[in-house]
């Protein structure tokens, strides 16, 4: 008899990275099916070309530098997916292409792959490419279906374009944005999923966007205008709850994300971005290894007051 | 954490039965402290009960012949993979006669109850749940330590097993009885018998034996691993923690298997000393039973009781999922503390390969100890164990909780158990 001998547990969770990617997939897909549906076909050919550099990126560094290759983990596909998802529908397919490299290589691969990035690799991309090509990352257009108005290059609403819409519009997506951000109704129905997979909770993208709401409203904007408008949720629901990113504890997390809602507001009120969800992430995902540091579980048995060794 | 129902439905329904082999191997180390010294040869008869193994050092025990026969070896064998281990073994008469001089104590609530502890470490008792300590060293409570509070752990939160829910469903009243012993023993005012609430027959039945004995409650805890390790056990009922490198009775609390309470009750009111006990047998075998089975037995007699292997086997665990070790063939004895016998499949057996941690922080979210398990493995990892240790390694309690969610199929468990052995190699040597 052969018999496999190892330490416990012998049984593990049905849940691997593979599995919770895929689920992050599949949480994208409404977004991306709207963005694809208000925008054309020119939405889906950036995702697509976004989505196989990426992919393709991770694949030639693992080879070249003699590594595992772990494409097969789909961490690469939702980098891509979520890159694509944060470009105007406008820009070249050269700028996906950049896009993806970016996020893969530089952010992503030069740091120890998987697990090791300090910046979130999509949100980090796109944070170069609006300092890079500013013109093409703002050059939003409406919606392809928007009644009697021709595509033409438009402001968002935070821009100075003028551009006004109501709520029903900006809630099912029917406004100027970057292809995945404009949809609020399918981002939530992705949220939705991902809560009943518990693949995130809801702490980070309910603090994100409370906090924010409410600086909004105390800075004197409309909070539902303001939620509704720019990348807010996309970035609370798919971005800032990146794992890699974010902090291990439920306090870590909570911190992070009031301080993700807090950049924003302040970036929109005070920056000059009217946009602000990229660098506040960003700069928040720089804090995360200093809340790790501080922010320790409770030891069990520990003596009141008493702090674990950091 | 997943319900620690997982894995029990084949056998929580299935009555216990009774099985007696040919022959039982009897190791003379079942339980924590000295291995017993064999008092007999080859080629003696024995009767059920004599003892076999004499207690050694300070936390001995008595050993005892689990059926009458005739001693056909006594020899070290290889029982537990590469360490041998003195073993007397007997060949069945099948007469089934006990030694003379069984005596019980009588009814546990007029016995004398200075009587009770040494009766208990004659009895060969130790902690039956796994983790067999003797239990009449946890039953002495030393200079300046009072203990309020007995807890009798039902909790059954290992994956698979079912032996104790079975004992506690069948024989409610034993399980009582052996927790009464105790309090009177220490005068102890608070007994808990504590269940996990997926456990609803075991809790009515409890209850109902329970029904007017002195200090004695059933309480009900949520079904969660590792609700049934002694730490978390002692938090959840209590509100207590027990500080680091101390023990429960410095937060005035003790804590017995209810499988071991049992047995005290045999060994007070009819004088039995441990010589059998209830273990689950499931996984891929034909007939998955709570077998009732002589200490000694072998491995591949239970499995033939209970129909044989219905599919190749790949592993087999002495014990349950989560905390069970590896048996390395199916030639090992049922010790005191095995609780079960968990045979899986050759493709459930195989280990995926680690990954990089993701930091999805679900470790962190399930360790009941509140430790970083990923950043302890990533110290591990390096090899440097000081960064383990300042990060606590040395309290994990091995639950098993981190590996089993971790998604990245990282063996965190594995590396912190190593670490941890590593540590106390190196204490030792410093000391010496």
């Amino acid at each position: 008899m052969k018999l496999f001998v190892s330490t416990p547990p012998h049984i593990r969770a049905h849940e691997d990275t593979r599995s919770i990617m895929l689920d992050v997939i599949i949480a994208l897909l409404p977004t991306t099916a709207a963005g694809i549906y208000f925008f054309g076909y020119r939405a889906a050919i950036v995702i697509a070309v976004s989505m196989l550099t990426a992919v393709l990126s991770e694949w030639i560094w693992q080879k070249l530098a003699k590594q595992t290759v772990r494409i097969g983990d789909l961490s690469a596909l939702v980098t891509g997916l979520i890159l694509g998802l944060n470009l105007p529908p406008t820009a070249p397919w050269w700028l996906a292409c950049i896009g993806s490299v970016i996020a893969i290589i530089l952010v992503k691969q030069l740091f120890g792959g998987i697990g090791h990035n300090f910046m979130n690799p999509a949100m980090a991309a796109r944070g170069v490419l609006i300092v890079s090509w500013p013109a093409l990352m703002t050059a939003y257009t409406l919606p392809a279906v928007f009644p009697g108005v021709d595509a033409v290059a438009s402001a968002t609403i935070l821009g100075d374009g003028g551009f006004t819409a109501n709520y029903m519009d900006m809630f099912i997506g029917n406004i100027p944005g970057s292809i995945g951000e404009v949809s609020k109704a399918a981002i939530l129905i992705g949220l939705v999923y991902m809560l009943l997979r518990r693949v995130v909770s809801w702490r980070i993208p309910v603090i994100f966007v409370g906090v924010f709401a409410l600086l909004s409203l105390i800075f004197g904007n409309d909070p539902l205008t303001a939620v509704l408008s720019g990348g807010v949720l996309f970035g609370a629901v798919f971005m800032a709850t990146d794992y890699t990113t974010s902090p291990m504890t439920r306090l870590g997390q909570s911190i992070y994300a009031a301080g993700c809602g807090l950049m924003v507001a302040l970036i929109r009120n005070f920056g000059v971005y009217p946009e602000g969800v990229t660098f506040a992430i960003l700069l928040m995902n720089i804090v995360t290894p200093l809340i790790d540091k501080y922010l320790n579980p409770r030891l069990y048995g520990a003596k009141k007051g008493a702090k674990k060794n950091v | 954490m997943h319900s620690s129902g997982e894995g029990k439905k084949q056998t929580k329904d299935v009555p216990i039965r009774a099985f007696v082999s040919d022959t039982v191997a009897i190791p003379m180390s079942m339980h924590i402290g000295a291995p017993s010294k064999p008092c007999v040869n080859k080629g003696d008869l024995v009767k059920r009960g004599q003892v076999i193994g004499e207690p050694v050092g300070p936390l001995g025990l008595p050993v005892h012949a689990s059926i009458s026969g005739e001693v056909v070896s006594v020899e070290e064998r290889l029982l537990f993979g590469a360490s041998p281990t003195m073993t007397v073994t007997i060949k069945n008469d099948f007469a089934d006669e006990w030694v003379e001089g069984i005596k019980g104590l009588g009814n546990v609530e007029t016995i004398d109850p200075s009587l009770v502890v040494d009766a208990v470490k004659n009895a060969g008792i130790c902690g039956m749940g796994g983790a067999a300590f003797p239990t009449h060293v946890k039953l002495t409570v030393g200079e300046g330590k009072s203990c309020d509070t007995i807890i009798i752990n039902g909790a059954e939160c290992e994956t698979y097993l079912t032996s104790d829910y079975r004992l506690m469903v069948e024989k409610p009243r034993r399980v009582v009885d052996g927790l009464r012993a105790v309090m009177r023993a220490l005068n102890v005012y608070k007994g808990i018998i504590a269940i996990e609430d997926n456990k609803p027959k075991a809790i009515s039945a409890m209850r109902e034996a329970a029904r007017g004995r002195d200090g004695v409650e059933v309480r009900v805890l949520r079904t969660k691993y590792p609700q049934g390790g002694e730490k978390q056990l002692i938090k959840a009922l209590t509100g207590r923690e027990v500080p680091s490198g101390k023990l429960p009775l410095d937060v005035h609390t003790i804590v017995i298997n209810a499988a071991t309470s049992a047995a005290i009750a045999d060994a007070i009111i009819d004088g039995l000393p441990l010589t059998e006990r209830i273990t689950t047998v499931t996984g891929c075998v034909n007939a998955p039973a709570n077998l009732q089975v002589r200490i000694g037995t072998m491995f591949e007699d239970i499995i033939s009781a209970c129909e044989g292997y219905s599919e190749e086997p790949g592993k087999i665990i002495a014990g349950g999922g989560m905390t069970g070790p590896c048996s390395p063939d199916d030639t090992m004895p049922i010790t005191k503390g095995g609780g079960g016998i968990v045979v899986l499949g050759v493709k459930d057996a195989k280990s995926a390969p680690e990954s990089p941690c993701i930091r999805c922080a679900r470790c962190v979210q399930v360790c009941p100890m509140g430790l970083d398990p990923f950043k302890i493995k990533n110290f591990c990892d390096k090899g440097d164990l000081k960064g383990a240790q300042k990060n606590s390694v040395m309290e994990c309690i091995m639950c098993g909780c981190c590996s089993y969610i971790c998604p990245a199929r990282r063996q965190l468990t594995a590396a912190f158990k190593e670490a941890k052995a590593d540590i106390m190699q190196e204490a030792r040597r410093q000391k010496q």
